[in-house]
């Protein structure tokens, strides 16, 4: 008895939303918060008005081409050569994106818990457990994820409802925090941001029925960006106009608002635990979907493989850039603008070319 | 040279086999050579009788260990009736149950070790073996190691026909079926598979069978050996096989469309394939009414939480987050730790061996030196150390607590599993406090769930999802236990018929 596909909806549930749900929790909030000021939970929702709508549509088209993953619809749609390109730099944008976030984690942990240590062996260590467990495979990467979610989910809720007691609701005033013109271009800049949800369909065919895959990522999706929105306008009305910006991890701040009763005062390290399986999570998914790309359009079978040197690189090319701040601030905020239309724009692509070259079924 | 050398090997083996001649119509013949095989003027329990069958008036030899026949039975049943019935064959004048003709000597040595009687008659060049074994073994008694409060008592024993018989107790169907195998090159012992014929998966049928008889070994004395022999992966840190000395447990795992595997020598079954969650039932947690059962299930949870983290936390915590604790408490341990001049690793580390030492020397100890070395080991190492500054008061607390709380963790290779994965954490948190702790324990569940049993992946049926009782973390109502595991795929998936 060998069940080789044993991946359902709430594998997939649970993967959509840790590899997406995370972002409410780390830098991301404050990428946005920098120009839109707290009407940046706005600019979130214009970002996912984009950016789902692509989603879709890819999801759509996968639905048409039975049993294909997304590089393989991409040589089906734009030919072998273009879609092998657009694959390989799907493939980069992706691996630029997970170097610099990883960085940007690892960084997180070491100012707000290891002042005293070194990036290096945070991040080493870091990406050995990535590698370690992405080696498992993706079944194994999906059942972790669904019993790890219960708790990050619990401890998330319980601290925004720890924080109730912190938020003024005027503070959601000016709603459009420096200018809808802002709101909106920031919104649209950053979209890539959610990028990571055209990533996903590498795995569309790895799942027992790619019915399970839509299901799961449109229930996923739906409830991740319920949650991303809810927090960040929580963010928004606990830290205020102005000040939102200066906040470099909103998540953790808001940990260190919150008490449990008189007693248990300084819980930080509670929420950081939950905090930390979930950005382990992502990290693991993330580097198996980059891995799994990549062996897409180099047509390597044991794409696990690749896994040990995709990390190492990860390690080594992410402790390149000399600080977070740039690291966030610059290259990050650049990547992302950069690649926002690539990610927007291919799915339209793909289904234009598709209602134009009939002859594919 | 290889060649040379496999083919003297399979040359020998095939002269082993064909050694002995075939059964001769002479009796003399097959006596003397049975008295050979057997070196009876050696092999003091080996016994042989001679004697002149009333029915054929032709001479009888009769052949068997007397130390593992049951001598009435014997008399009554055999010799008996030889020397007094009239009748036209041999099966006509013995009374017992079943009489079994046998062809060659491979037969009849192995008969013979079964506890079997063999009988030759001149003239006719067969054996008949009759069954009138009387091995010795232990009464039924209570279970020692998965004891109950509510809930039957009753515990398998190291004989097979009376497991069996406890299985059939429980279980009243036509197509339970127990079958058996042959286990072992030298000493061949019977291996009984227990199984609902028309629920279990034929796949993980075929792949017990194909193990079992995979193996090759001298001897496989009982269940606890197979379990070894059986398991897929022998280095690995969790266990595979479900084992368990209670009848009742074996019999809901057979309603279900489980395998169970008996063998003589083995107070206790196995049971394949088995997932994650049944290492922590107990079959009480059904016997109890919903609420109790879920609740004894809950707390079960949280000891082997407590088990395999708390140690952990504690080092990572105290020693990398202090801000964490509150400042009472924080004072508390700091005051406690003043005058101890070890690490806190070190610390923990020194009692949690020092806890596996009272453990295992509380197993070996003779029984009536149990409760001194027991005084001993918990005043002196507990009390002492704490007075002698080795170590602090609150280690003791959570060592103490660890260790106690392992003991909810009932299944024995469990139990170890937990308790190795324990040191796994500890020194993880050694190293990097929480970050590290929380890493290994990603990397430990996923390596459990990329685990499989018979093809059974570890998690399942809660991830991957199947149809399934719902009877894994916590329990449903009775009434609502609607299906069978999905995730063994049984052949019939419903329990019970809701409409």
């Amino acid at each position: 008895m060998k069940p080789d596909k044993t991946l359902k909806t709430r594998e997939m549930f649970a993967i959509v939303a840790l590899f997406i749900g995370v972002k409410l929790s780390d830098t991301t909030a404050t990428l946005y918060s920098q120009k839109v000021q707290n009407g940046f939970w706005l600019s979130v929702v214009v970002s996912l008005i984009i950016a789902l709508p692509s989603f879709f549509i890819l999801l759509h088209l996968l639905k048409l081409f039975k049993d294909k993953n997304l590089v393989e619809l991409l040589e089906i749609l734009l030919g072998k050569f273009i879609g092998k390109v657009v694959g390989f730099t799907i493939f980069l944008t992706s691996f630029g994106l997970l170097v610099l976030d990883s960085r940007n984690y690892v960084e997180e942990v070491k100012l707000l818990y290891f002042p005293e240590s070194p990036t290096t062996s945070l991040y080493f260590i870091f990406i050995i457990v990535c590698i370690l467990t992405a080696k498992r495979g993706l079944e194994s990467i999906g059942s972790t994820s669904w019993i790890v979610l219960p708790f990050i989910k619990i401890s998330m809720f319980l601290l925004a409802f720890l924080i109730l007691k912190e938020i003024v609701w005027l503070r959601i005033f000016p709603i459009f925090g420096n200018g809808l013109d802002v709101v909106l271009t920031e919104g649209i800049n950053k979209a890539s941001i959610f990028s990571e949800f055209i990533l996903l369909t590498i795995a569309y065919t790895s799942f027992r029925d790619t019915k399970f895959f839509r299901r799961g990522s449109y229930i996923g999706s739906s409830v991740v960006s319920l949650e991303l929105v809810f927090f960040f306008l929580l963010y928004a009305l606990v830290f205020d106009y102005n000040s939102i910006e200066k906040v470099a991890y909103p998540y953790h701040e808001v940990t260190q608002y919150v008490n449990l009763g008189n007693f248990f005062t300084n819980v930080e390290t509670f929420f950081m635990v939950f905090w930390l399986s979930a950005a382990f999570l992502r990290f693991i998914i993330y580097l198996y979907l980059v891995a799994m790309v990549f062996g897409a359009v180099f047509n390597i079978k044991e794409h696990e493989s690749l896994l040990l040197p995709l990390g190492l690189l990860t390690v080594s090319s992410g402790l390149l850039v000399e600080n977070t701040v740039i690291n966030e601030l610059v290259y990050r905020e650049k990547l992302l603008m950069y690649s926002t239309p690539l990610y927007v724009l291919l799915p339209y692509l793909l289904w234009i070319i598709k209602r134009l070259r009939r002859d594919l079924k | 040279m290889l060649r040379f050398l496999k083919n003297n090997l399979k040359n020998s083996s095939k002269e082993d086999n064909e050694k002995y001649p075939s059964i001769a119509k002479n009796l003399d013949k097959n006596v003397k050579q049975l008295n050979k095989m057997f070196s009876s003027d050696k092999n003091s329990d080996f016994a042989s009788r001679e004697f002149v069958a009333q029915y054929s008036n032709n001479k009888i030899n009769i052949f068997y260990y007397s130390t593992i026949v049951n001598g009435d039975k014997l008399y009554t049943g055999i010799i008996q009736p030889l020397l007094e019935n009239v009748g036209e064959t041999l099966k006509n004048v013995v009374t017992l149950e079943a009489i079994e003709e046998l062809s060659t000597y491979e037969d009849v040595i192995e008969h013979i070790n079964s506890g079997y009687v063999i009988i030759f008659e001149d003239t006719l060049d067969k054996a008949f073996a009759i069954d009138v074994a009387q091995f010795q073994h232990r009464g039924i008694e209570k279970s020692q190691n998965e004891s109950v409060i509510k809930g039957p008592k009753e515990a398998f024993t190291e004989a097979l026909g009376v497991n069996v018989s406890l299985l059939r107790k429980r279980f009243h169907d036509k197509q339970l079926i127990n079958e058996s195998l042959k286990v072992g090159e030298r000493s061949k012992l019977e291996v009984n598979l227990l199984y609902v014929e028309d629920l279990v998966n034929n796949d993980v049928l075929k792949d017990v069978k194909k193990r079992i008889n995979d193996i090759k070994s001298d001897n496989v004395r009982n269940v606890e050996m197979l379990e070894q022999f059986l398991e897929e992966r022998p280095y690995s840190i969790v266990p595979s096989i479900l084992y368990t000395e209670r009848p009742d447990k074996a019999a809901t795992y057979i309603e279900d469309g489980y395998i169970v595997i008996l063998m003589d020598n083995s107070s206790a079954c196995l049971i394949v394939p088995i997932n994650f969650w049944a290492f922590f039932q107990s079959p009480e947690d059904r016997y109890l009414r919903f609420l109790y059962g879920n609740f004894t299930r809950l707390i079960r949870f949280i000891a082997f939480f407590i088990t395999v983290f708390i140690s952990a936390i504690y080092i990572g915590v105290t020693n990398y987050h202090s801000e964490m604790i509150p400042p009472d408490l924080l004072l508390a341990i700091t005051a406690a730790r003043e005058r101890v001049p070890f690490p806190l690793v070190f610390e923990v580390l020194l009692m949690e061996i020092a806890f596996e030492l009272i453990r295992e020397a509380g197993i070996r100890i003779p029984n009536p030196l149990g409760p001194t070395i027991g005084i001993v080991g918990a005043l002196i190492l507990g009390q002492a150390a704490v007075d002698a500054n080795i170590i602090s008061p609150i280690v003791v607390i959570i060592v103490a607590l660890s260790g106690l709380t392992s003991f909810a963790v009932s299944d024995v290779s469990m139990n170890y599993s937990v308790r190795l994965s324990k040191y796994i954490f500890i020194t993880a948190s050694a190293w990097f406090g929480m970050f590290s702790l929380t890493g290994a324990f990603i990397v430990w569940i996923s390596y459990l769930s990329s685990l499989k049993s018979f093809g059974v992946p570890f998690f399942s049926p809660v991830t991957p999802t199947y149809k399934s009782p719902g009877n894994n973390l916590f329990r449903k109502a009775l009434k609502n236990e609607i299906w069978r595991p999905g995730n063994i795929k049984p052949k019939d998936i419903k329990k019970k018929q809701t409409e």
